[in-house]
């Protein structure tokens, strides 16, 4: 077994961890990450148009008539978060190159803006049509960011650029610096959105709708689910690799779900990242809640009495490194098993219970550090039976980990007698 | 001595450098600690710390950090897996003592 997991560890889960170090995946990853305060405060605001109360309480008739207005702080951050994430990922990329990230991130908002297109509007002036700035344009996004970027670096490389003498200002001469790709990237732009009419959103719309769709299926879900599992066993950071190629798809999710619910439609997807957070990775990754739960009731040795005890506060709050690492779960064959096995659990409940409508899916998102039946409840708009599935979800994990946990700690105590009678002897 | 950490987001490590900060008070040792996401690491290790720890959960990204590490003139290394926890004080006051060196 040791082995194995030795062998898995050099061929697969470490080498996999590096691609996703891979610079292009890496500065989309920044780039969504940064956009994240703007989502939150924006879903914020989605609750207080839709209140969790009755429909004939004062609140709720208050939030409805000025539905509009209390919108508005939500369509300037989360509903055009595309603008957000484009700059970041401009900005992130070009510093992973150590080029100008300000003139990276600059650049690839003015040629994603160029993707847009504006219309004119009798009494308005000019306007831009918002729908592309949100998650629906991500994709495009991300494609004219790193073709900016790449043109940018190698402008720099080549040493396209204008030259200024050393007594002009630093920022003065970068500026002039960042002409000549700016002109580059821009004037192709103009050719493509300007000249030629070419809807990029449209046909990248079509190429990317069958990965959108399968993400959002089971299979869709488990997978990452197990992936991020998988990768933690070898104490590498699941999350941070898998969504360095999944988080934008559950970005798009979180956007079309919360348009949706704005506009007044039905919610379309099943799985934003919001869904595994609240649903899934209660107490951090592996669903560990359930585990200190397990120690703190049955911990027979010192050890894991003394974990149980410290690492509980954490645990409530998503955070669970010092368990991983602790107990420790990390190449540790038998609390890897149900490590792996209690998420597929908890990912089947909640997905059965989202898509027959028990739950509804969730559409706010509200920072990971909440215990997770107050996060299911705000993620969820309000929805009181997310709190029931987060509970069910908590049982069962519990009830999976404690014959492994308790098959762990009698060699544990096995161990400290040992350690007990030779330091005695 | 001043020591800093990097995990994924500055969270988890918080939790160490408690460990770290309890055991050096009980040894006597003055010691600053400070935990940063990965983000940051590579602008944070420029200001004058003693040693840099790497988490575990980050270790695929270890050669970036120690590249920048090395070009502020900061010894790194990885924290050692079984002490990144609320009880590895000790294992993590020796490890950093020894990087020191």
């Amino acid at each position: 077994m040791d082995k194995f997991v030795a062998f898995l560890e050099k061929y697969l889960s470490t080498p996999m961890a590096k691609l996703s170090e891979q610079k292009h995946l890496r500065s989309i990853r920044d780039g969504v990450v940064a956009a994240l305060p703007f989502i939150i405060f924006g879903s914020i605001f989605l609750i207080i148009a839709f209140p969790p109360v009755g429909a004939d309480t004062a609140i709720a008739l208050w939030a409805k008539k000025h539905i509009a207005e209390i919108l508005i702080p939500y369509r300037l951050t989360m509903f055009i978060m595309t603008l957000y994430i484009t700059f970041g990922i401009g900005y992130s990329l070009s510093a992973s190159y150590k080029i100008d990230p300000l003139s990276g991130g600059l650049l690839s908002t003015a040629s994603f803006l160029f993707t847009i297109g504006i219309k004119s509007m009798e009494g308005v002036g000019f306007v831009l049509p918002m729908t592309n700035l949100g998650g629906h344009g991500l994709f495009v996004a991300m494609l004219v960011s790193i073709f900016s970027v790449e043109v940018l670096r190698l402008c720099n490389r080549k040493k396209i650029m204008i030259k200024l003498p050393d007594s002009v200002p630093t920022s003065v001469a970068r500026s002039f610096e960042a002409l000549i790709p700016v002109v580059l990237v821009l004037t192709v732009m103009t050719f493509i959105t300007v000249v030629f009419k070419v809807d990029l959103h449209s046909i990248v719309d079509k190429a990317v709708a069958p990965l959108v769709k399968a993400g959002d299926s089971y299979f869709g879900v488990i997978i990452p689910v197990f992936l991020i599992t998988f990768f933690w066993s070898f104490g590498i950071h699941g999350v941070s690799v898998v969504g360095a190629v999944a988080r934008p798809v559950w970005e798009v999710y979180l956007a079309n779900n919360s348009a949706a619910v704005a506009a007044g439609q039905a919610i379309p997807h099943i799985a934003p990242e919001t869904f595994f957070q609240w649903f899934i990775w209660i107490g951090g990754s592996g669903a560990t809640l359930g585990l200190v739960i397990a120690m703190l009731l049955t911990a027979k040795s010192k050890y894991s009495k003394a974990l149980g005890r410290t690492t509980i506060v954490p645990s409530i709050f998503n955070i669970n490194e010092p368990v991983i690492f602790g107990l420790p779960i990390v190449l540790n064959p038998v609390l890897i098993i149900p490590f792996v096995i209690t998420p597929l659990v908890t990912t089947t409940v909640a997905y059965i219970a989202t898509s027959v409508g028990l739950v509804t899916p969730t559409y706010v998102m509200v920072p990971w550090t909440l215990p997770a039946p107050i996060g299911a409840y705000l993620s969820t708009g309000g929805d009181w039976r997310a709190i029931v599935l987060v509970l069910v979800n908590i049982s069962l994990s519990v009830l999976i980990y404690l014959p492994f946990f308790k098959m762990y700690d009698s060699k544990l105590v096995a161990q400290e007698l040992e350690e007990q009678s030779s330091s005695a002897a | 001595m001043k020591v800093l950490f990097v995990c994924s987001g500055g969270m988890s490590s918080a939790i160490a450098v408690n460990a770290l900060k309890k055991e050096a008070e009980k040894n006597g040792i003055a010691m600053e600690v400070l935990a940063v996401g990965t983000q940051e690491f590579d602008a944070e290790v420029q200001n004058g710390w003693d040693v840099a720890m790497v988490a575990p959960q980050v270790r695929h990204r270890f050669d970036g950090f120690k590249a920048s590490a090395d070009a502020a003139g900061v010894p790194c290394q990885l924290i050692p897996p079984q002490a990144y926890s609320p009880l590895g004080g000790p294992a993590l006051l020796k490890a950093v003592k020894e990087l020191k060196k």
